[in-house]
């Protein structure tokens, strides 16, 4: 038998001999919680897409807000103008 | 890797480095999962095998070939047997001669996992079979 068919026969023989060696017991979990880790989303990113799916209710919200204020804004300048009137007249 | 827990580790980080490419669109699908997972398990591997080595260098520390744990008894002895046997050959040669002669892959499919031309892992494959024969051959003499 040559060098090389030595070589040879001895991979194909460990190539046999290793093929039944498994992971060990829990390997698969510990893999599948390394992963869920890398998956759960950090405080920032949960803040931060949470703030962005509050963001166009926040807009009309502040919209509607800023028509409300001007309109209460209108009421009393037309209160005070009266009342200003009123004293004139007096 | 020398040992079941680094190789572990080793397959570990590379589920989380593919599932992070994969939700992050990384993986431009230019070659077969397949070849990209043996990708990132081999480029690890050797990775964890420089870093293991420079640890053990500066701190004067032998690495424990043995294997821990019970079970599969013939199977630890032919892999710690195959690691004694290949230690002495560089990173990339023995990552190529494991590929084609364990994992029963070709050439092609060596040279994609990794990212080398065909020319190149058939020459480490060459160089690393005549490193095995003169070791055997140095046997032989002693």
């Amino acid at each position: 038998m040559t060098n090389q068919e030595d070589i040879e026969l001895r991979l194909a023989r460990l190539s046999g001999a290793s093929d039944a060696l498994r992971p060990s017991a829990g390997f698969s979990a510990r893999v599948m919680f390394a992963i869920e880790r890398e998956a759960a989303p950090s405080f920032l990113e949960t803040t931060w897409f949470s703030a962005r799916r509050l963001l166009p209710v926040a807009a009309i919200a502040a919209a509607m807000a800023v028509v409300w204020a001007v309109q209460v804004d209108g009421t009393v300048d037309d209160e005070l103008a009266t009342s200003y009137a009123s004293m004139e007249l007096e | 890797m020398g040992n079941q827990a680094d190789a572990e580790d080793v397959v570990q980080e590379a589920y989380v480095k593919a599932y992070r490419a994969l939700t992050s669109g990384e993986f431009d699908r230019r070659s077969s999962t397949n070849t990209w997972l043996y990708r990132i398990v081999v480029n690890g591997a050797i990775d964890a095998k420089r870093s293991r080595k420079r640890r053990a260098e500066s701190s004067d520390e032998q690495v424990d070939p043995g294997w821990d744990g019970a079970g599969f008894a013939e199977s630890r002895l032919a892999l710690s047997e195959l690691d004694d046997w290949l230690r002495t050959l560089p990173a990339d040669q023995r990552a190529a001669l494991v590929l084609q002669s364990m994992e029963g892959l070709n050439n092609t499919e060596i040279a994609k996992i990794m990212g080398v031309s065909e020319g190149a892992v058939e020459q480490r494959l060459v160089r690393a079979r005549a490193t095995l024969r003169q070791m055997r051959q140095k046997e032989e003499q002693s």
